[in-house]
């Protein structure tokens, strides 16, 4: 048994929208892993590739190059895809479906046992809080109950890998909090969980380890810890009696407001212009350190590949 | 099998409610019972009358359903993107084009079922007759809507639901032309243009082999070989087909 649950290495895939129009090579060349038991985000702005990977890996499209495996097993086999539960980014459901109608028709394609599936179904409608209402038909729910409903169809076949692709858009305050619930307590029983989003701190609050893509390749990944570094990248100082201008540290932003000066430094002249504001007399209301965030990593990445 | 049998058994669900499948059978069924009425007006057997204008009836909106439904179920499955969470479980893509046309064949049949059955007591009532040729005939049309609705099924599969409609009907209009096309391949002047038509000729199916009206209506004897030969002419084409829907299927890209 491998430790690696998901495998993608080397991934490209250009689209040839029509006769006359530009193709669009959306994954450039995608390498990642993810081991068993972790909660991995991949994280990147729309249109960098996440859903693309997602179908990639779910074999609803076929990559141009690349290998993708699944346990350790080609993610085209069978017995790859017994594997993997799967939710899309909207909830696509059969309107004329009720809840529990959905889920057993997606157990006979899982080709679980027909004497178990019964309660195996009303163990996850539990689960993803949606016993009381699995007999209504899905035309009938809210953006939420889909998205409970889809994520219970995903982990009907109890599967070692869940793939998520942005599981909590479009979620209130609630639902969102049940989804990560719901993904820790997978987690925690042993599934690896792989998901998709833009959303920055569901990835800071759940996640073990994080990919971040831009334009097709992954920029970064590892530990959030990793990432992004605990050391502080610059300071911000709020004082009076003085006014940025006379100060001679050189300020990377600064402002005056309501008689108060607020000015940013880099970490390297952090000394000097407490130094100097000790010099000149100013009373300082507030030092406070900056330290770079996902989105700051994200939006670097974002800004450097010029997309 | 589990699979395709799972996918034709929502695609046969999906289909009956809707309420457009209701629509079409409500109208074949009317226009079966009103055939009463065309043998009260037209000159001779009223009997015949109504079984040929029944027999053509259960031919047309069979097609229709064959028609509609395919494109309905098949191209809203991959428009509404419901077909991501099927294609990502263990399902292959032929099975799930399989289960498509299965179901949509249930569909087909169960219309066709019920018409006949309407058919058989119009005649039963009008003829004090049970005519159970009409049963011969209706399996005979459920064999030409075997044919079709794998056509409309590659259609679906192959190009927009509009023109996949569009492309099927004309399979129907032509499949049943099948006999003029032959006289044009040997009447036309230039030989390209009757070598495009020839092609035209052995690519799509004759349908009006499946056609047994003037038989069933007229009470004429029917060689077995020749419902025998149809069967398997339906069989073929339907493998065929089939096959070169699952071709498109499984390189296609779903987005």
């Amino acid at each position: 048994m491998t430790d690696i649950q998901l495998s993608v290495r080397d991934l490209q895939k250009t689209f040839y929208p029509g006769l006359f129009e530009a193709s669009i090579e959306v994954l450039k060349g995608l390498s990642f892993e993810v081991a068993r038991g972790e909660i991995f985000g991949f994280l990147g702005p729309n249109g960098a590739g996440k859903t693309t990977t997602i179908k990639a890996i779910t074999e609803i499209i076929s990559p141009d190059a690349g290998e993708i495996t699944v346990c350790g097993l080609p993610h085209t086999s069978l017995e790859a895809k017994k594997r993997i539960g799967f939710m899309s980014e909207s909830p696509y459901i059969y309107r004329h479906l009720t809840g529990r109608e959905y889920l057993r028709f997606s157990g006979e394609l899982l080709g679980l046992e027909r004497s178990g599936l019964a309660d195996r179904i009303s163990g996850v409608l539990d689960q993803v809080g949606m016993a009381g209402r699995a007999d209504r038909t899905m035309g009938t729910y809210s953006k939420g109950m889909l998205q409970r409903v889809a994520l219970g169809q995903a982990l009907l076949g109890e599967p070692e890998l869940l793939i998520l692709d942005e599981p909590m858009s479009g979620l209130d305050p609630v639902g969102r909090r049940d989804v990560r619930d719901i993904i820790l307590n997978q987690a925690a029983a042993g599934v690896t969980v792989f998901f998709s989003t833009h959303i920055i701190p569901d990835v800071e609050m759940i996640c073990d380890r994080v990919a971040i893509i831009v334009d097709g390749r992954v920029q970064a990944i590892g530990a959030v810890s990793e990432l992004v570094s605990e050391e502080p990248t610059s300071y911000e100082a709020t004082f009076v009696g003085v006014v940025p201008s006379d100060l001679r540290a050189p300020l990377e932003a600064h402002h005056v407001a309501s008689g108060a000066s607020w000015v940013r430094v880099t970490t390297e002249n952090h000394d000097r212009l407490i130094q100097e504001l000790g010099d000149r007399g100013a009373k300082v209301i507030s030092l406070e350190p900056v330290r770079m965030t996902l989105e700051d990593l994200l939006m670097r990445h974002y800004e450097e590949s010029g997309s | 099998m589990r699979a395709v049998r799972a996918i034709a058994a929502n695609t046969f669900r999906e289909a009956i409610r809707d309420r457009i499948l209701y629509l079409f059978i409500g109208f074949a069924v009317v226009m079966v019972v009103s055939s009463k009425l065309f043998g009260m007006l037209t000159v001779g057997d009223e009997t015949k009358i109504i079984k040929d204008i029944g027999l053509a009836s259960m031919q047309f909106f069979s097609m229709l359903i064959a028609v509609m439904m395919s494109m309905i179920l098949v191209s809203r499955e991959v428009d509404s993107r419901t077909v991501f969470n099927i294609l990502a479980k263990p399902v292959r893509r032929w099975q799930f084009i399989l289960g498509k046309y299965l179901g949509l064949v249930l569909i087909v049949a169960a219309n066709l079922v019920l018409i006949t059955f309407v058919l058989m007591l119009t005649v039963l009532v009008v003829a004090g007759e049970l005519d159970l040729m009409l049963l011969f005939a209706g399996a005979m049309t459920m064999l030409e809507m075997l044919v079709l609705a794998a056509f409309a099924t590659f259609f679906a599969v192959l190009t927009r639901p509009i023109l996949g409609s569009l492309m099927t009907l004309a399979v129907f209009v032509v499949g049943h032309m099948s006999a003029d096309l032959w006289l044009l391949t040997r009447q036309l002047p230039g030989a390209l243009t009757r070598a495009v038509i020839a092609v035209v000729y052995y690519l799509l199916p004759n349908l009006e082999r499946f056609n047994f009206r003037t038989e069933v209506v007229h009470d004429l004897a029917i060689p077995g070989a020749t419902v025998g030969w149809a069967v398997l002419y339906a069989f073929a084409f339907v493998i065929v087909v089939l096959f070169l829907a699952n071709l498109r299927f499984r390189g296609k890209d779903l987005k």
